[in-house]
């Protein structure tokens, strides 16, 4: 067995999973770097604010070092509590008592009124983030001194936060790509239903359970059910055509046999007295194979243009009565196609053109034009062939159309070509009508419905 | 009358061979495409007979390849598909005209004879020139509405100046088309065959319908 394409359900659920999951990473990542912004301004800001509160309270001692000369903040006096604080200055620093033992190693030196962030760490390797800040300060004897006043906060209980965060994220997000698959599941199953249930009834069909396809089908599928009903209608048809062609052959060919079996028997073998048996089994097979000639299917699914198949029966039957010079007319109205098979239509006009050309006595004109209805969406076809022969008597038309049907009718090999030119209509659901042409002969015309 | 018989069936062949041998015609055959192609273009064939189904190469690929390489006699075919997109395309391939098998030699022979006249020109059975009539169907001759009687050769060279009349035919070229393949051939017979054709259609040499030109070959007058 040929290794099997994957599955309608498979191929739609794998591309939605890689879309999911590509549009579930960008989200996650877009709302972790904004919550990363967010996190970082906050903590600038806290910075800022200690900064500015030494600021506020810093004064010059006699020594020109610059201190601060209350702590409101407590975290600064306890040390290790991961705020911290140092004022830099030419005669002298001050550090936070939180800040001693801790290595603090904030290494930018802005200029007065520049402003600088940075990150760094602690001797134990705690990630740090550092504002500073350079000022100028104005001694009492109007000399100025620069100085850098310093704040660092641990970043360990944001890093914790923001790992909490990124977790629940992960996982809200999992989460969410996990149901939408469940339900994307579920929704392919409800989309695709139609298409099981085709699936069974074509094994119902095969099984011998059904005739055809029930109704009741969603748009995209209703065209390849009706189709489907259709060439399975145009089986069934053709099987029981064989059918009938099969039977109809045996029996005819039983009577001829019995007369050659009688003629035997009573020691008749002269070659003159079997001759006329033989030639009739000779026609009756002649005949039965000119009618399981078409497919008849009529469940051709492609238009077939009509303008080159009768064009090239135009050039075929000029060859074949070249020695009755005919004016042989073709009018095709432009883009006339049919969804006929190609066989079918060759033998239909064929066997119509042959017998026109047959009877004519000079001319033969053929006509094919779209015939349209409101609630078909693909138009129908008339073909109309006429001569200009002696015309065919309304009393012998339904005959001449019936002829050579029915089994035991003696068959003559002539005359053949319009009944299997009205199975042939038939089996494409059309009709076929005789009458008389403008010509003066006879006027076959040919209406095949469209869908 | 020069025919070519392309069937694979050897006793459709045989009877194919003999009947038109009977009805006068040096008839060549081929029992496969490849050697009937051959046949087409090597031989100097007036009409060829062909099957459409044939072992090695189909008979409508030899009707193409004849075509192809500006063999223009008629071709008749045989199909045992009576169908018509098997006549169509056997039509289309070259092929001007069709017989479905089973069939009658009957109906063949009128159909090759019935192509031959066109392929002179003629679209009648009756062919005639001055006071010769000939009918192709019932192989008679008349000369001023009296029958004449022929044998089948004398008949057979009539007919074959008759259905060009108006052109110059060789020695050479009756030679080729009134025997076959592997016949000891001798145009002098020719000269002796028209002169006792001259002597039945003419006894008393009022019409002299059989020209000489010398050097050239021999003519009937058109008409």
């Amino acid at each position: 067995m040929a290794p099997s394409a994957p599955s309608l359900r498979f191929r739609l659920l794998l591309t939605l999973v890689v879309l999911l999951l590509i549009a579930a990473a960008a989200a996650a990542f877009a709302l972790d770097s904004l919550y990363r912004n967010l996190g970082l301004r906050a903590l600038e800001e806290v910075l800022d604010a200690q900064v500015m509160a030494l600021v506020s309270t810093a004064e010059l001692d006699g020594e020109g070092k610059l201190a601060p000369q209350n702590l409101a903040e407590p975290r600064l006096a306890t040390p290790g509590s991961g705020l911290y604080a140092e004022i830099l200055g030419s005669q002298g620093s001050w550090r936070s008592p939180s800040a001693v033992g801790s290595g603090l190693n904030l290494a930018a030196e802005p200029l007065p009124g520049e402003r600088r962030l940075e990150h760094s760490q602690l001797a134990n390797g705690t990630p740090v983030l550092g504002l500073s800040l350079g000022v100028r300060w104005e001694t009492e004897d109007e000399r100025t001194r620069d100085f850098v006043i310093r704040a660092a906060q641990s970043l360990v209980p944001w890093h914790r936060e923001l790992l909490r965060v990124r977790t629940g994220l992960a996982t809200g997000f999992l989460l969410l790509a996990l149901l939408l698959l469940g339900g994307l599941a579920v929704a392919l199953r409800f989309a695709l239903e139609p298409l099981r249930r085709l699936e069974g009834e074509i094994v119902d069909i095969e099984a011998g359970r059904r005739e055809s396809l029930g109704t009741g089908w969603p748009r995209e599928l209703a065209g390849v059910t009706g189709n489907l009903n259709v060439l399975l209608r145009g089986e069934r048809k053709r099987l029981e055509r064989y059918r009938a062609t099969l039977g109809n052959l045996a029996h005819s060919l039983k009577t001829p046999l019995a007369a050659m079996l009688g003629l035997v028997e009573r020691g008749e073998v002269e070659p003159a007295a079997l001759a006329p048996q033989l030639e009739r089994m000779q026609a009756i097979v002649q005949h039965q194979l000119k009618r399981a000639v078409f497919g008849g299917s009529g469940a051709t699914l492609i238009d077939q243009p009509v303008g080159e198949p009768l064009e090239q029966l135009r050039s075929a039957l000029a060859k074949v009565y070249a020695g009755k010079s005919i004016s042989l007319a073709v009018a095709v109205a432009p883009g006339t196609a049919y969804p006929v098979d190609a066989g079918d239509f060759l033998e239909l006009a064929g066997n119509l053109m042959d017998n026109a050309c047959k009877y004519c006595r000079g001319s033969v004109a053929v006509r094919a034009t779209p015939w349209t209805a409101a609630d078909w969406r693909r138009p129908g076809l008339v073909l109309e062939v006429e001569d200009d022969g002696k015309g065919i008597e309304p009393a012998e038309r339904a005959h001449v159309l019936e002829r050579g049907v029915r089994a035991d009718e003696s068959v003559t090999g002539q005359g053949i070509g319009l009944s299997v030119a009205r199975e042939i209509a038939a089996a494409y659901a059309g009709t076929i009508e005789i009458g008389e042409s403008r010509l003066g002969g006879a006027r076959v015309c040919v209406r095949l419905p469209g869908r | 009358m020069r025919l070519l018989v392309l069937e694979d069936e050897p006793a459709l062949r045989e009877m194919l061979v003999q009947q038109f041998r009977a009805a006068g015609f040096a008839v060549d055959q081929a029992a496969d495409g490849v050697e009937g192609e051959f046949a087409g273009q090597e031989y100097p064939i007036d009409v060829a007979v062909v099957d459409l189904g044939l072992p090695r190469l189909s008979g409508l690929e030899a009707i193409r390849a004849w075509r192809k390489a500006g063999r223009s006699f008629p071709v008749l075919i045989l199909t045992a598909r009576d169908s018509w997109q098997e006549k169509v395309s056997g039509l289309d391939a070259g092929a001007d005209d069709y017989v479905t098998k089973p069939f009658r030699f009957e109906e063949v022979l009128a159909r090759v004879q019935a192509l031959l006249r066109r392929s002179g020109g003629w679209s009648q059975p009756l062919i005639t020139c001055g006071a010769v009539a000939l009918d192709t169907r019932a192989q008679e001759v008349r000369v001023a509405g009296a029958p004449v009687e022929l044998t089948a050769f004398e008949y057979r060279l009539l007919e074959y100046l008759m259905l060009r009349a108006g052109q110059v035919v060789s020695k050479a070229e009756l030679t080729e088309k009134l025997y076959e393949q592997d016949f000891e051939r001798d145009s002098n017979t020719i000269e002796v065959f028209i002169g006792r054709l001259r002597r039945k259609l003419d006894p008393e040499d009022r019409h002299q319908p059989i020209e000489t030109l010398r050097g050239r070959g021999y003519r009937v007058a058109r008409g």
